[in-house]
């Protein structure tokens, strides 16, 4: 085994809104951008840029990094359980709710 | 090491978040048919007798997944989703529930396959897996003889010809080579195929303070390369990472090329980071708002005025209005987490009695009670 002794300072980059492109998003879900593309138009992931007034290419779709953690829960669920994606999207708002409420309830604890 | 580096916090959260991982990148965590795979994708011959073989302890698949050795395709199916659903890391309440998920995953992949469980089967049960170590001189495990001639075949789910990298939603075991296989039969030879490294996805806990102030944190990680003769080896490195300010709960943190390495001349990939910030009762954020507890004494809530505290952003002087009413939150414009147009601080009024411990302090509290002789504190619930 070897170890690097000289740690060096890596520039992290903030994943803000609309960052990801097709093919990142695709990508970093371990995913094809066919399978982005499939989602979008049923509605179960969207894209930051769609509330523009005409309509834009999948080129031009734009993903946030909480776009990234739904999508790849939603691929990991119809891996795993052959899932249909409208239930795994269904599966993934339950989740996606249920983390809120929790958080809000620790909150409301203190 | 530099002063004012943590070092302490993402290391575990870097396990836990990486044994998930290791289900979608098993090739990172040298397991070792993973590791072989690669080798093999990378046209070398598989060793196994140091290094990787080493450590490469029996597995168990058919326990894991608690079905018998004779066990049908759809009763590990069956087996495989029911410790899914236990262990899923968004619902499972059990301590080693990402470890044990990512070893269910490696199970199924192995045992679902039909080719994979054949080859995996030829090694024996655990007592004949022994026996083969020790009769080779206890160097480390060899394959059966014809394990390096087997010609695993790897279905696609998607289009598998429309980009090479990504063309359907392969991520477990043998994922590595399945990709090396398709870049071989689009290049037509036998090289050391050029693929990009997959990235690796973990969890980083943060204080909402390293989000006002940025921080450097420390990360520990170990990966899997293969060396000179082509033996997959491990790999530790650190990296301090600087926090960016302004980062908020569920963004994602980027470091480009940290993540497995790739193969040949392909670049590595990505390891990204899920911001989560630890509880604290003093504060929490929703969006780039942050919300903070004020307590005040029953007079200063009531009779109001100015009003000193700590927040995240500094310490602070507020007028507090008077007439206190239960949840009044006040409104500190630009306050919340830096951003562009940086969120706003919250300020949730809690009323905090003193307790009267001297009969003088019991006194205050009759007076009190003197002076509101009509109030009903049922009435007003």
């Amino acid at each position: 085994m070897s170890t690097s002794h000289y740690p060096f300072y890596e520039p992290a980059e903030l994943l803000e809104q609309a960052v990801l492109d097709l093919h990142e998003l695709a990508r970093h879900c371990c995913a094809s951008p066919q399978w982005v593309i499939e989602h979008v138009q049923t509605g179960v992931i969207s894209y930051d840029n769609a509330g523009q007034a005409r309509e834009i290419s999948h080129e031009q779709w734009r993903f946030s990094s909480q776009t990234l953690v739904r999508a790849r829960r939603i691929a990991q669920l119809e891996h795993s359980f052959d899932a249909d994606p409208q239930l795994a999207a269904l599966t993934t708002d339950l989740i996606e709710e249920v983390q809120q409420l929790r958080r809000k309830l620790r909150n409301l604890q203190g | 090491m530099r002063p004012g580096v943590e070092t302490t916090a993402i290391i575990p959260a870097i396990c836990a978040a990486a044994l998930e991982a290791a289900a979608l990148y098993p090739y990172y965590f040298a397991e070792p048919g993973a590791a072989m795979a690669a080798a093999r994708a990378a046209g070398l011959r598989p060793s196994f007798d140091k290094k990787i073989g080493d450590s490469m302890d029996y597995k168990d698949y058919y326990k894991i997944l608690g079905v018998d050795r004779k066990a049908s395709a759809d009763d590990i199916k069956k087996a495989y989703r029911k410790l899914a659903r236990k262990y899923h890391p968004d619902i499972s309440k059990e301590k080693d529930a990402d470890a044990r998920m990512a070893e269910v995953n490696e199970a199924n992949t192995v045992l679902s396959d039909p080719e994979k469980r054949t080859a995996y089967d030829a090694m024996g049960d655990e007592m004949q897996f022994a026996q083969n170590v020790r009769a080779q001189g206890g160097g480390g495990f060899r394959p059966p003889p014809d394990w390096d001639q087997q010609d695993f075949h790897f279905s696609s789910q998607g289009d598998a010809g429309s980009d090479a990298d990504f063309s359907d939603f392969f991520s477990q075991m043998f994922g590595q080579a399945a990709r090396a296989r398709r870049h071989q039969g689009q290049q037509g030879a036998r090289g050391t195929p050029d693929m990009r490294g997959q990235d690796q996805h973990a969890s980083i806990e943060l204080d909402l303070q390293d989000s006002y102030s940025g921080a450097v944190r420390s990360l520990h990680l170990r990966a899997t390369v293969l060396d000179e003769q082509g033996i997959p080896t491990y790999k530790d490195k650190e990296l301090q990472v600087t926090i960016p300010k302004g980062v908020r709960e569920g963004q994602m943190i980027r470091l480009a090329g940290q993540g497995n390495p790739g193969l040949g001349k392909g670049a590595s990939g990505d390891l990204l980071l899920e911001v989560h910030f630890r509880s604290d009762p003093r504060w929490w954020s929703e969006g780039k708002d942050v919300y903070q507890r004020v307590p005040l004494a029953p007079w200063e809530a009531e009779l109001g005025g100015p009003v000193r505290f700590k927040t995240l952003a500094g310490e602070l002087e507020v007028t507090v209005p008077a007439g206190y009413r239960s949840g009044r939150k006040l409104r500190l414009k630009g306050k919340g987490l830096p951003a562009a147009a940086p969120g706003d601080l919250y300020l949730v009024l809690d009323v905090v009695f003193p307790p009267a411990a001297t009969a003088e302090q019991k006194q205050a509290y009759a007076d009190f009670a003197k002076a509101f002789p009509q109030f009903d504190a049922r009435s007003l619930s």
